[in-house]
């Protein structure tokens, strides 16, 4: 009894961690969702698949993983959350890791799903809703002021601040400059590989000797442990086993190993040059079988 | 008649431009060479056959020289090799090779006595200075960090580092590494005899103490949780190696370890050999970088057997009589288990018939694993 309510304890507590670091992990889904980039007076910019200069709104996908958008809302009112459903069951919405979605903001729901239901003429406000409609996933406010063709955005993917962007980019990245590699940027204050030498030398050395003290500690600890469990018991062992003990040390235990290795190995050797045929006296198999390879002829 | 005749000619003529005869050339021949040449040491010579027999005889499949288009070569979308390839190059197979060697690896020695793990980390010297090196040749930091994890003595590392830094060097990398490894008793002994002076290979160590199952599940599990702390990068190899070993360890999962170490690993073991084999076709094999890549491999197993054997006369000096290491183990903080390991009893046996080092060598050598795919996890944080 008292076991069954201690399992029934624990699940519950196993239970409680779990939805707490549900939680509290990052999940990747809808919240990864950012809004990235906008343009409000599209006068000679990009052109939607109409051949018309509409304002449109880019998002990011910024989790490693391909994320569905279908179902989540665009708003520019959030007293109305709900106002442009994005559709479930197209492929089109699964935005693939770490890339991006542009919708139109044309107020010409009927042209497609990418069209939303209002356009960003008196908007002041962008926002993305989770497909709950009560979840804000990401929001913007916009400044009163646009200049045309010129987009407002997040002047890198990672970056909180918004500015006003000096080259739109719809459906590519914000920071189109050029970038140096990780590993060329280490190299530029590294060239001879002396510091990365030391730093991953220190590294290896600290995280294998977290090992080496914890294991040295603990093994402190189980032989204290051994040796005081062990003590009563020594006394009723004979004193021909404990010689046999000691004879076998490790390294007799090594030696006897290596020994039957060679050993094996050669026989091995000389085994594999004496060629064994046994005749299998079955005689009937289905490989030979006419039952299984000709055909009955037709009645 | 004559038309019929004119019609077979032709095709046959066809037929002849798509043969390996008409495509081959002089590197394939090479090749094909080099090719059987692991097949004669994986037989003959008995050089770590369950390696050079797949690679081997990868590399004459992936040599016989074929008219491109056909979906027939590993590096052409949709071929069966292709396919295959594609776990390599994902770096699919190393983690289950890990998790195979974590099955069937016995850390006991390591617990048994600890300081030992720090030779493991000692010997990684061989991948920095191998990085260094391949920095002076000229190599991109990327293709640097890819060769010079060959110092670490570990295929698998080496392919699955190789496939996230340099890509188009995994095939020679993977080679490197595997050769090299296979010229572990031939590489070694020279540079321990020249680093030891007799008496030190004479050193006695105390016998390692018998270590409880307890003791080893704790292992399994503090051994991933404080290494993947530090470098998370090298979650893939170290959480598949502990994983495996607590499979073993745990005593109540026997029939999943027996799979991980036997079927499992046999079958990546294939798979891996075979494609990495296949990727050295002479097109994109044979080149400057290889020999360069060959050469840089050869100076980081040095480099690394110097880094072991020197660590242990270093600590040596802060241990009281008794307690002293032979620094003929130092060689095995490379990860070719158990071939390192084995390097140091046969050399120790030379100075001592009755001086065997295998089991402390044990310690090192499977350090070295862990230590390998720690430093594989730094390269692909600082450099990916």
């Amino acid at each position: 009894m008292q076991r069954s309510i201690k399992c029934f304890l624990s699940g519950i507590a196993v239970l409680i961690l779990i939805v707490a670091g549900a939680r509290i992990a990052r999940a990747q889904n809808a919240s990864d969702l950012k809004l990235n980039e906008i343009l409000v007076l599209n006068d000679s910019n990009s052109v939607d698949d109409f051949g018309m200069h509409t304002a449109w709104i880019e998002i990011f996908n910024s989790a490693y993983n391909t994320v569905n958008i279908g179902g989540c809302y665009l708003t520019d009112d959030l007293s109305n959350p709900t106002k442009y459903w994005i559709p479930t069951g197209d492929p089109a919405t699964q935005i693939p890791s770490r890339n991006y979605i542009v919708f139109w903001a044309d107020n010409q729901p009927t042209r497609g799903i990418f069209h939303l239901n209002f356009d960003l003429k008196n908007s002041r406000t962008i926002a993305l809703f989770n497909a709950d409609g009560k979840t804000l996933v990401d929001k913007v406010d916009l400044p009163s002021e646009h200049k045309p063709d010129v987009t407002y955005g997040r002047p890198t993917n990672e970056s909180t601040e918004w500015v006003y962007l000096e080259k739109s980019t719809p459906g590519a990245n914000n920071d189109y400059t050029k970038k140096k590699s990780a590993g060329e940027s280490f190299v530029e204050f590294d060239p001879y590989g002396i510091g990365m030498t030391m730093i991953a030398m220190f590294v290896v050395f600290s995280a294998l000797s977290m090992l080496f003290i914890i294991y040295k500690n603990m093994g402190r600890f189980f032989i204290r442990r051994a040796t005081s469990s062990n003590k009563p018991a020594t006394s009723a062992v004979s004193t021909s086993v404990k010689h046999s003990e000691e004879e076998m040390s490790g390294e007799v235990n090594a030696a006897i190993a290596m020994a039957l290795y060679m050993y094996q190995s050669e026989f091995h050797d000389e085994e594999n040059t004496v060629l064994t045929i046994h005749k299998v006296s079955r005689n009937y198999s289905p490989w030979s079988s006419k039952i299984y390879t000709l055909r009955k002829s037709p009645r | 008649m004559g038309n019929f005749f004119d019609f077979i000619i032709e095709h046959l003529a066809q037929f002849l431009q798509f043969t390996a005869f008409a495509n081959m050339t002089v590197g394939h021949v090479i090749m094909i060479c080099v090719g059987l040449v692991f097949i004669y040491l994986a037989i003959a010579k008995e050089f770590e056959p369950m390696l050079l027999i797949p690679i081997g005889f990868g590399i004459l499949v992936g040599n016989v020289a074929f008219a491109p288009g056909y979906q027939i070569g590993v590096y052409e979308s949709g071929s069966v090799l292709n396919y295959l390839y594609f776990g390599v190059l994902q770096g699919i197979y190393p983690p289950l090779i890990f998790l195979g060697i974590g099955a069937m690896t016995d850390f006991s020695a390591l617990i048994s006595n600890p300081k030992l793990i720090l030779i493991g980390a000692a010997a990684q010297l061989g991948i920095f200075g191998a990085y260094c090196l391949a920095l002076a040749l000229g190599f991109s930091p990327t293709e640097a960090g890819a060769i010079a994890i060959i110092g670490g003595a570990d295929g698998p590392t080496a392919i699955f580092l190789s496939s996230k830094l340099a890509p188009d060097l995994m095939g020679a990398i993977a080679i490197a590494a595997y050769s090299y490894m296979a010229l572990v008793p031939v590489i070694q002994p020279p540079v321990m005899k020249l680093l030891t002076n007799s008496k030190e290979r004479l050193i006695r160590m105390k016998p390692p103490r018998a270590v409880s199952k307890t003791e080893k599940v704790i292992f399994a599990i503090a051994g991933m949780l404080l290494t993947t702390f530090i470098v998370p990068s090298g979650l893939p190899l170290l959480g598949m190696l502990f994983f495996g070993n607590l499979l073993k360890e745990s005593g109540v999962t026997k029939r999943l370890a027996d799979t991980a170490k036997g079927p499992m690993i046999d079958i990546v073991t294939i798979l891996i050999g075979l494609t990495v084999g296949a990727s050295t076709q002479a097109t994109t094999f044979l080149t400057m970088k290889s020999i360069g890549i060959f050469a840089l491999g050869a100076a980081s197993f040095v480099v690394a057997t110097f880094g072991g054997v020197m660590f242990v006369k270093i600590i040596n000096l802060f241990l009281k009589e008794g307690n002293k290491i032979n620094p003929l183990i130092g060689n095995a903080g490379v990860s070719a288990v158990p071939d390192s390991a084995r390097v140091s009893q046969v050399v120790g046996l030379e100075y001592d018939k009755t001086n065997h080092l295998l089991m402390h060598a044990m310690g090192p050598n499977v350090a070295g694993v862990i230590g390998s795919a720690v430093a594989a996890g730094i390269m692909l944080s600082f450099l990916a």
